[in-house]
């Protein structure tokens, strides 16, 4: 509405003053408004109005300082602006600038004297506050982004699809013992294994379409270790910045390479058992099958077979395939044939601590099986007056030390047929198996009043005392 | 299913066998005695078994010239039977792998040595023997 009177110029409007008139009053984006020496707004042109707020009426005749921020008035910026223009023809600058509401935005400003000095000043001002933030932002994310890659374990680089580098934080330094210098461009693939170059090269063939690189390969540290490093890099947001470049990190999983490799062999290890366990297993059936009369007796002699090979693999697997307790593995067996005989003075179970080696607790357990079965058929288990000891004790006075157990049945009324059938399989695992794959030394012997079993297996030195993995 | 192959005809695989002397390494006295059995079956001469390298190795270093061909489980107690490989190797008698181990855990220098997973079929055993000294 209001704007301002232009300075006076006289009674006739020539067409270029006109012509200006109407590009200062028509100006949205240029605040222009005029001065007097000590600084009275003279002129106040609609931008100044929407830019600092107050109108032409509010201004005219008063001091137009008060667009200067508080700060810049107590330092006397306004005049010591108007003193540049006087000296230098014009004075031009960047600053905070104050709204008549209080708030402030950034702006760049001009300071003219006017034709005739002493009329005073036009003044030029336009918001830039929107581009004075996207480079302070672009600064402060440039800046946050530095911090994130300087301050992180990973190695941070700066790369050119295809693999030309233009940065690499400190931490890469740190760990190759390259510099800066020497690693921009291609410098950096030196401290990549020869080996693993070609893959790092072709990681970048179609990198660009799925929009990420990435590769597994080995770096050298700076003590010369090569370590496995997982390298990925994405593409840097195009619409922050036009470089092209893509942004990367490269971190060290060469422990977890490890843990892997490990489990790789875990695993073939776990396939080999249970297929040593199944040849076991089939094994057992079919010597099971030749010294059965019938499948009726089949049956049950297989099942308990089968059972006892599973409780000494639940005890493997509860001390992670390391040594077992021999006095464990003793009273699992006899509980599982008996009806609680250990500890009413039917049984005797008496030795020291002994930690049976893994590999001999399968056939170990199998003979207490086919021993207990036994007893419980037709031995001390089966008869009122038997007694059961299982005694044994370490000799340590061998070449290699070894644990000798005795099961000694007692007070057995022997069946007159003898042992009968049951001779077979027990017999054999007793006196050829266990010898054969344990280097055991056996004897067995049907006696007056019952079984004698002697069992003298090889334990590690030391292994009688305590497990050790 | 099993029985007509066992019987089979002079020339087939299994017969094949026939008259072979044959070492058997396995280490579990079970397999081993199945092993020994069902290739004795089949008509040949077994030579052990032995349940560690050293025995074996004994047994080859003693009658390595009159073996055909040999049976090996890899895994034999707490040592692998590779030393017992290269002996035959060297004295030129084919050998099949009987284990339960992946040919991946295999290391690459036996790994082209055919191998028969456990349990055991000896009906392949004997295919692959025929195969071994038909090549």
């Amino acid at each position: 509405m209001s704007s301002a009177s232009p300075p006076p110029k006289g009674p006739e409007v020539s067409p270029r003053d006109e012509l200006f008139e109407r590009l200062v009053e028509s100006s949205t984006d240029f605040a222009i408004y005029t001065i007097t020496l000590d600084g009275k707004a003279t002129s106040w042109n609609i931008a100044a109005e929407r830019i600092f707020g107050y109108g032409a009426d509010e201004i005219l005749g008063h001091s137009a300082d008060v667009i200067f921020t508080e700060e810049d008035r107590a330092a006397g910026e306004p005049q010591k602006e108007r003193d540049e223009a006087t000296r230098t023809g014009q004075a031009a600058n960047e600053r905070w600038h104050r709204r008549k509401n209080g708030s402030r935005f950034w702006g760049s400003g001009s300071l003219a004297p006017l034709r005739n000095p002493q009329d005073g000043f036009v003044k030029i001002v336009r918001d830039r506050t929107e581009v004075y933030c996207t480079g302070e932002e672009l600064r402060e994310r440039e800046a946050r982004f530095r911090l994130l890659a300087t301050s992180i374990p990973q190695l941070v680089f700066r790369t050119l699809p295809g693999g030309s580098r233009s940065w690499g934080s400190p931490q890469w330094s740190d760990f190759t013992g390259m510099s800066l210098e020497e690693s921009i461009g291609s410098g950096w693939m030196k401290a990549v294994h020869p080996e693993d170059l070609p893959a790092t090269r072709a990681a970048w063939e179609g990198a660009e379409e799925r929009g990420e690189y990435y590769v597994e390969h080995r770096v050298r540290r700076g003590d010369g270790e090569y370590r496995w490093h997982q390298t990925r890099a994405r593409p840097v947001d195009a619409a922050t910045d036009r470089t092209g470049e893509w942004v990367g990190t490269m971190t060290d999983i060469h422990d977890l390479r490890g843990l892997k490799d490990r489990q790789a062999v875990l695993l073939a290890e776990l396939q080999h058992r249970t297929r040593n366990l199944l040849a076991v297993v089939q094994s057992i059936a079919s010597q099971t099958l030749r010294k059965s009369s019938s499948l009726g007796d089949f049956g049950p002699e297989f099942e308990g077979r089968l059972r006892a090979l599973s409780r000494v693999q639940g005890l493997l697997a509860r001390s992670d395939h390391q040594d077992i307790d021999l006095r464990t593995l003793l009273e699992v067996e006899l509980v599982a044939h008996g009806d609680g005989g250990v500890g009413t003075g039917k049984i005797t179970v008496e030795g020291p601590t002994v930690a049976l080696p893994a590999i001999s607790a399968q056939a170990m357990g199998l003979a207490v099986h086919e021993l207990a079965t036994n007893a419980v058929k037709y031995g001390a288990l089966a008869q009122p007056q038997g007694h059961l000891s299982v005694i044994w004790r370490l000799e340590s006075d061998h070449a290699s030390p070894r644990v000798s157990l005795e099961w000694r049945e007692s007070s057995v009324t022997m069946p007159p047929e003898g042992p009968g059938k049951r001779k077979g399989y027990g017999t054999e695992l007793i006196e050829r198996a266990l010898p054969y794959q344990l280097r055991a030394k056996t004897s067995l012997e049907f006696g007056q009043d019952g079984v004698r079993c002697v069992i003298a297996v090889p334990v590690r030195r030391g292994g009688g005392e305590r497990k050790h993995g | 299913m099993v029985e007509p192959a066992t019987s089979a005809a002079p020339g087939s695989d299994a017969g094949g066998l026939r008259g072979r002397r044959l070492l058997v390494v396995e280490d579990e006295y079970m397999i081993a005695m199945e092993l020994t059995r069902s290739l004795e079956e089949l008509g040949a001469e077994v030579v052990g078994p032995a349940g560690s390298v050293e025995d074996a190795l004994e047994l080859v270093g003693r009658d390595g010239g009159r073996l055909d061909a040999a049976v090996l489980d890899i895994n034999l107690r707490d040592e692998r039977v590779y030393p017992v490989a290269d002996a035959l190797t060297a004295r030129g008698v084919p050998f099949v792998f009987a284990t339960g181990y992946d040919s991946m855990a295999i290391p690459s220098s036996y790994a082209s040595a055919p191998r028969c997973e456990k349990p055991v079929d000896k009906l392949q055993l004997a295919r692959l023997l025929a195969r071994r000294w038909q090549g």
